[in-house]
């Protein structure tokens, strides 16, 4: 076996995977605007569209923004690198389908009530010593009930 | 090219192509060296990827003297936290005797235009022959070198060893002549009575010093030596010292800039999604959610994939989630993790005991298993991994005015440009690439793909837009390391000595030596491999065909131990009796490790051997059992290399290979179901936590310092067998299948 041998077929490897495939134009473009124009009348109709139902609501849904990086909180959307939160309050501990727990939350036996929610985001790794949440502790306790009562209105509407 | 020479020159970074013509200087500095690879050897049938004429050289590694002496080592590979910048210019530096605290590195820019062939008549003797500038190359080499130097690629565990060894050192080591023969013409001394050190040269009978700077113009106007010479090692003194990492100041405060810090002024973000079964097209969008939600500029179908192009990355993510896509049917639809190995076992079921594709045979293998007193037969499997590159796909990309630039960080520069030329549809010289760093390579980052959509949706806009993929994306789009089935026969005599061989595996990609045990010593072998075709994307993965074969080889190998009642360590120091190298290698990793020392209840430890890439790596694991999974506590490594550059760069490849060897080896799976990936990000592609990183000692072996080998790959094939063997000496438990997480420990 000599070196060159080697190259030579790595290089394949990496020319193979260039091709020469034309470079397709796309099939639809939808244009909504241009960049430099004000989105106004769209920014209202989201706004109008997304009314909060209470301040406390509001609120929460914004403390819950670091979160939504790996929780989705929509009836049937995907588990990202943590589970949907859909309707989590009141539900037992690691047991949504299809999303892999650590074993420390499988076997926790905790029922999500807002109390053991609010213990759980205060500190998750000491809560539940094992759990693969990676994130740390919500100091502020007024946010932590902000976010439980958006996790509870999740599937109240 | 001629495009670019009238008016004021490209810019391309610091680089102009005049000022090499012109001046045979760059402004500001009084000296450069270049080592070329002239036309006429086979790099012309890559000429239509690399090069912009027929009469185009390439050049593939500089120097530069500036004015202020600092000495500058123009770098053709990338930084992908490999410590590559470092190491080479270490090897360059050497050998010109530079002040390494002088010494600056630039990345060679995606750029064919500075290498034509003027400057190769402006820089290097005409009827210079290149196989001579090229001592001491191995034979072949400079096939080899050309490819790598052409495509810039930075792969194969290859910079080192070859851009360093054949290159660097080479360039370096002239520059160093030319000097000296500048200074030796100017002071009418011999240029035998110079010395040079520290970026000085000095001549110590007449009291004469001055720095390189002072002679950088002079030297200029040497002509290069043909066969510069090159240190013996007892000459070294940067080469083979613990160098700083260069490019970790600026990593760990947060300034360095990589792929994804691209910043572009009027820069709009786009997420992306292909479809999920690959090879599908998307045959309808309905986009009515999306074209409604906040900050959405744009809603492509490109065909093979959807994109949404916002004002911020979120806005785009989310209106992309809310389109529903309809996608072509494929045959690759009803594809699940089942059918694919089932289909592997079809394949090597009907090669049997003398089919399949002939790799390599030696000696009468039939015969060698009639007389075998015992008979071992075992089949082992691995799965698809992927990547997991923590700075997931990204691209950047710009397409105005006939002209494209485009930001990123990829493997092979000069491929990502030529890959936005094709999807922009511009000349190649038409198209800037900016390299930055790469966070996390692999392999991944040598292809393709993802430099072309992002320049596909740019064009369609018109503005510059920054594409990321999502950490999903990434997942289930990747170009997979293959899965595999390797079956193994092997004959002990009635001494327990290994004396037939028999293995049939499906695919073969590269090193073609990856299935090949030329250092055990077996009177009869036969190596064979089936083809199974796959609709999935494959592609290389660190350490390539050695993170299968590794695995099966150095299993298998125990298991032959095993059943000739010796332990594993034994049992290979009889297999590499004509392997000298091998062997120490071996005897250093057991010796390390205390092999004969008792560990406590429900421990054990693991041997494997694996040479790759030039080099030879042993390691010795220890796992402690008792738990419900396997805990590797400890890995000794020693590892031969030839010689190493930079021995803290080379024990962090070491451990970083272990790192991404362990991870795949306990948790990477890349399953698929109805023709779709099932994994999507680190929750159910878990890589190796912190906790569960093992101690790691790591000795280093100088075995010949003329054939260096690889960093970057070697470390992973030996760690995945020796977990496995540690795990039957601990249990009795043979582990025939990764990953770890599939079996039952409790």
């Amino acid at each position: 076996m000599t070196p060159a041998r080697t190259f030579a077929c790595l290089s394949v490897f990496l020319l193979a995977a260039c091709g020469a495939d034309p470079a397709p134009e796309p099939v639809e473009q939808i244009i909504v605007r241009q960049p430099d124009t004000p989105p106004a009348a769209i920014a209202a109709a989201a706004v109008a569209t997304a009314a909060p139902t209470s301040a406390l609501i509001a609120e929460g849904k914004a403390a819950f923004a670091n979160c939504s990086v790996c929780h989705a909180v929509a009836k049937g959307a995907p588990h990202g690198a943590g589970p949907n939160l859909f309707g989590i309050v009141g539900k037992p501990a690691g047991q949504a389908a299809g999303f892999a727990y650590s074993d420390a939350l499988k076997t926790s036996g905790i029922i999500w009530t807002a109390a053991e929610l609010d213990s759980f985001i205060a500190g998750p790794a000491t809560k539940i010593p094992g759990t693969t949440m990676m994130a740390g502790p919500m100091a502020d306790a007024a946010k932590r009930q902000a976010v439980i009562a958006f996790l509870e209105s999740s599937d109240a509407s | 090219m001629s495009k670019t020479e009238t008016g004021s020159p490209e810019k391309k970074g610091k680089w102009t192509r005049r000022a090499f013509i012109g001046a045979g200087v760059v402004a500001g500095s009084a000296l450069v060296v270049g080592v070329a690879v002239r036309q006429g050897n086979p790099v012309n049938r890559l000429n239509p990827l690399l090069a912009n004429g027929k009469d185009e050289r390439l050049l593939n590694a500089w120097v530069k003297v500036d004015a202020d002496n600092i000495v500058t080592a123009v770098i053709p590979h990338v930084e992908m936290g490999q410590g590559v910048y470092t190491a080479l210019a270490q090897m360059l530096a050497d050998e010109m005797d530079a002040d390494w605290n002088r010494v600056r590195i630039l990345e060679a820019p995606a750029d064919m235009q500075y290498v034509s062939d003027s400057i190769a008549r402006d820089f290097l003797a005409p009827d210079l022959e290149v196989p001579a500038l090229f001592e001491p190359t191995v034979a072949g080499g400079i096939l080899e070198l050309a490819q790598a130097m052409g495509l810039q690629f930075t792969g194969g565990s290859y910079s080192v060893r070859a851009t360093g060894q054949r290159a660097m050192r080479t360039a370096g080591a002239a520059a160093r002549e030319m000097l000296v023969a500048a200074a030796a013409s100017e002071w009418q001394v011999p240029a035998g009575e110079i010395s040079t050190a520290n970026s000085m040269i000095t001549h110590a009978r007449s009291g004469s010093s001055a720095p390189f700077s002072q002679f950088a113009l002079a030297a200029a106007e040497q002509s290069l030596p043909a066969r510069p010479t090159l240190k013996t090692p007892d000459k070294y003194t940067i080469m083979g010292q613990p160098k700083a990492r260069h490019d970790i100041p600026e990593k760990v405060d947060g300034s360095a800039i990589f792929g994804i810090d691209a910043n572009v002024p009027g820069m709009k973000y786009a997420a992306v999604k292909a479809p999920p079964v690959i090879g599908a097209t998307v045959e309808s969008m309905d986009a009515s959610t999306a074209k409604t939600m906040p900050g959405v500029l744009q809603i492509l179908n490109m065909g093979d994939f959807v994109a949404v192009v916002a004002d911020g990355y979120w806005q785009a993510q989310q209106a992309l989630s809310s389109i529903d896509t309809k996608y072509s049917k494929t045959e690759g639809d009803g594809l699940d993790q089942e059918a694919i190995f089932a289909r592997y076992a079809s394949h090597l079921d009907d090669a049997g005991e003398d089919g399949g594709d002939s790799e390599t045979e030696e000696g009468d293998v039939a015969k060698g298993f009639a007389d075998a007193a015992v008979k071992v037969e075992a089949e082992y499997k691995v799965p698809f991994l992927a990547h997991a590159a923590m700075e997931p796909m990204n691209c950047t990309a710009w397409v105005r005015d006939g002209k494209c630039d485009v930001w990123s960080g990829h493997q092979a520069p000069v491929k990502a440009r030529q890959a936005a030329a094709d999807a922009a549809g511009l000349p190649f010289e038409d198209v800037t690439y900016h390299n930055a760093y790469l966070g996390g390579g692999f392999g991944r980052r040598a292809q393709g793909d993802y430099i072309a959509m992002a320049t596909r949706i740019a064009k369609a806009t018109g503005y510059p837009v920054k594409m990321i993929w999502s950490r999903e994306e990434d997942t289930a789009q990747d170009f997979y390391r293959p899965s595999a089935t390797s079956r193994f026969r092997g004959g002990l005599d009635k001494d327990g000595r290994l004396v037939s061989w028999d293995n049939i595996h499906t695919h073969l990609f590269d090193p073609k030596d990856a299935p090949t045990v030329p250092y055990y010593k077996i009177a009869s072998h036969k190596i064979r491999k089936v083809e199974v075709p796959m609709q999935l994307r494959f592609g290389p993965w660190r350490s390539v065909d050695h993170s299968q074969h590794g695995f099966f080889i150095e299993s298998f190998v125990d298991e032959l131990a095993h059943a000739a009642g010796k332990d594993g360590y034994a049992f290979r120091r009889e297999l590499l009796a004509d392997s000298p190298r091998h062997l120490k290698v071996l005897d250093t990793a057991a010796k390390m490790s205390g092999w004969d020392t008792p560990l406590p209840d429900k421990h054990g430890r693991g041997i494997a051997l694996v040479p790759s890439f030039g080099s030879i790596v042993a390691q010795v694991a220890e796992v402690d059992m008792s738990g419900s999974k396997p805990k590797v506590t400890k890995v000794y490594v020693a590892a031969d290399p030839g010689f190493v550059i930079n021995p803290d760069g080379f024990t962090a490849q070491m451990e970083s290979a272990i790192a991404y060897g362990l991870t795949a080896a306990l948790y990477g799976d890349i399953t698929l179901a109805s023709g779709k990936v099932q994994q999507s990000n680190f929750h159910d592609y878990p890589m190796l936590r912190m906790g569960e990183m093992p101690a790691i000692e790591v000795a280093l072996i100088n075995g010949d310092h003329q054939h260096l080998g690889g960093g970057g790959e070697p470390g992973l094939p030996p760690i995945a067998p020796a977990v496995t063997n540690a795990i039957f000496a601990a249990t009795g438990k043979r582990i025939r299948e990764l990953p770890l997480a599939k079996h039952d420990f409790a």
